[in-house]
């Protein structure tokens, strides 16, 4: 993954950012309104085939629409004038565009140039509302690749307009539900490149990412126990890694990638314990009797999130890494699972019973602001925060039929799912930016 | 005349009395070695019987051992006629799976045993007991509501319960292993109220025979 993206030069700045860059688009706000994009149709320089400029066009629509920030006006939706307009304006028809209705305008050209395999994309970005040019770039990499080169052209318009980079090139892993069997698959952010890690036919579920975005640690049933294993996104090199008779379930690695949290069944209940990150030296950190299970460090790596039902049903909690400092968070309902720390905020999202069915809430660490996020008429389960902390995926029954990976913006807003599958999916795990 | 024959008959009646006063006397002496004979005899008798209602209970007992026996080989075919041979794909080994285990099963939830499930359970232990080489393994199942991690604690629990009880009844813990598969086996994958009853189950499997 890491190897195309070297091969993407950024060849020409065309225009200096402004040295104060405007935030457009404040997202951490509670509700934010999406700023009105127009994407005039991109053109095909030269004997660029259209349909591949069609192609990077209606994947940059779609990016856009999924990050949730953008109301997206594409080119169809454009005045008979403007419609078929292609590529990039020059700075004396901006005034055009600006009476359109859009505040944003994203155009750009695709060349396909050399042996017809490799691929130039060039974009400009331009305030209309103060008629300026905010940033323009030019990307060269391998027609192969397309789809990482426009995905990083979304992330460089989310950059200039909200200050922080996008996570478009970013990989989901979840489990797909395949007869008997369960297997770990693979897709990019916005659904596209589903591919099978593990094809075993074994039991095959609760996928986490290791912490250099290389491999994706599991469990299976391989050996007739739920043992941890770890296998490189090349569907290659599978290891087994802790296998204590009993569970080996839902690993998380600190930040410093040294230790590893883990639900452990050694005791006849399910446990906490801290490892080390090659799986040895099982360390208990919850004692008692409650039943705990998924473990989560905080992004300053001093306390682990969980879910325990000590108290008698499901609730969550924050421990400090010696297993002290003990303090439940929840008190609405009497099931609440499946925590996940905010990589970049003091926010927590997990799984609630509400109204007999189950919901993604988010609530701070310090247990103030619950948020139910998911509306009424289905389950929802099993919360994670992409990597800037601006998403959460999590597994819906909406559509019926079995559940499917959805996304939402954090505060519940631009619920889509991730893809057109026939359903059966579940347990979302976010990677980090491939860059 | 009448006199005369009156003291006749008295002589005669006189005469037969001694006669008959004298001959006890004379049988007992004559009788004896015989009526030692007799009481042999009533002895010998005595021990045949005894030794026939000796023989007649040992064959009564050796029939009701028989029988058994019978019985035993009878519920030991019986048991080895139910089980079934299991091998799942992806799942290491080879185990067996018995009708006459009956699994049990458990609300939304919760892994504490329902009162009804004892009776299941000691049904199970007396198996277990009257096969002393059986070692089984307890799966502990839950349904889909839920989130999978948490299913897989709460399977955990629900098959160490049901470990306990069967070894508070006498099973040794040795011959009981414990596995969760949460929400990832169900019995019935449908998304409705009574799939989800038949899949928070514990369910048994025979890993030794």
């Amino acid at each position: 993954m890491v190897k195309y993206f070297l091969c993407i030069l950024i060849l020409v700045f065309f225009f200096i950012p402004s040295v104060e860059a405007r935030v457009y688009l404040d997202i951490n706000a509670p509700t934010f309104v999406q700023i009105p994009i127009i994407l005039p149709k991109w053109k095909s320089v030269d004997k660029t085939p259209t349909a591949l400029t069609a192609k990077i066009y209606e994947v940059l629509v779609n990016d856009l629409a999924l990050s949730g920030f953008f109301k997206v006006i594409d080119h169809s939706l454009l005045p008979i004038y403007l419609k078929e307009k292609e590529g990039i304006p020059g700075m004396l028809s901006i005034q055009e565009w600006a009476s359109s209705g859009g505040e944003i305008l994203l155009a750009g050209e695709a060349t396909l140039e050399g042996d017809g395999l490799n691929l130039r994309l060039k974009f400009h970005l331009v305030d209309l509302v103060e008629q300026k040019h905010l940033v323009g770039k030019q990307y060269d990499g391998h027609l192969q690749n397309f789809r990482n080169m426009v995905h990083r052209i979304a992330d460089e318009v989310i950059f200039h307009l909200t200050g922080e980079m996008g996570v478009h090139n970013t990989k989901m892993a979840y489990v797909i539900r395949q007869g008997e069997s369960r297997e770990i698959f693979i897709a990019d952010f916005d659904g596209a490149n589903v591919k099978p890690l593990t094809q075993n036919q074994s039991i095959n579920v609760s996928p986490v990412w290791t912490p250099d975005n290389q491999k994706i640690a599991f469990t299976s049933y391989l050996k007739r126990n739920p043992d941890l294993y770890r296998i490189d996104l090349s569907g290659k090199n599978l290891q087994r890694f802790s296998s204590h008779p009993g569970l080996n379930v839902s690993p998380s690695w600190s930040p410093d990638g040294k230790q590893i949290a883990l639900m452990m069944g050694k005791e006849g209940k399910s446990d906490i314990y801290l490892l080390d990150a090659n799986g040895g030296n099982p360390r208990r950190l919850t004692g008692g009797h409650g039943n705990e299970s998924t473990p989560r460090w905080s992004p300053d790596g001093q306390q682990i999130v969980f879910s325990s039902d000590r108290s008698g049903s499901p609730q969550i909690y924050i421990m400090s890494l010696d297993g002290t400092n003990v303090r439940r968070l929840t008190y609405e309902g009497n099931y609440n699972t499946s925590p996940s720390w905010s990589p970049k905020r003091d926010r927590i999202a997990f799984c609630g019973r509400a109204g007999g069915q189950f919901h993604i809430f988010t609530i701070g660490a310090d247990g103030s602001g619950l948020k139910k996020l998911t509306p009424n008429g289905s389950n929802n389960e099993s919360p994670c925060w992409s990597p800037d902390g601006r998403y959460i995926a999590f597994s819906s029954t909406r559509l019926g039929g079995g559940s499917r990976i959805y996304i939402m913006n954090a505060n519940g807003f631009n619920q889509r799912p991730l893809t057109t599958s026939k359903g059966g999916e579940s347990s979302p795990a976010w990677s980090k930016r491939f860059e | 005349m009448k006199r005369k024959s009156y003291v006749v008959s008295i002589i005669f009646i006189l005469c037969i009395g001694l006669i008959l006063m004298g001959c006890p006397k004379k049988t007992v002496v004559k009788d004896e070695p015989s009526a030692k004979a007799e009481a042999a005899k009533i002895e010998a008798e005595r021990i045949a019987k005894e030794k026939e209602k000796e023989a007649k209970e040992k064959e009564v007992k050796e029939r009701e051992a028989a029988r058994l026996k019978e019985k035993e080989e009878q519920a030991k075919r019986e048991f080895e006629r139910s089980l079934v041979a299991k091998r799942t794909p992806g799942i290491e080994g080879e185990v067996f799976e018995s009708g006459l285990l009956k699994p049990i099963f458990f609300d939304f939830d919760k892994y504490d045993i329902r009162p009804a499930d004892t009776e299941i359970l000691k049904g199970n232990s007396a198996l277990l007991k009257k096969f002393p080489n059986v070692k089984i393994q307890i799966e502990g199942h839950c349904d889909e509501r839920g989130t999978n991690e948490y299913n897989l604690a709460l399977g955990e629990r629900r098959a160490n319960s049901t470990k306990k009880y069967l070894t508070s009844l006498g099973i040794a813990a040795d011959r009981v292993s414990t596995i969760s598969y949460g929400e990832e086996k169900p019995f019935d994958p449908a998304h409705n109220e009574e799939a989800w009853a038949k899949n928070r189950r514990a369910h048994f499997l025979i890993t030794a025979k």
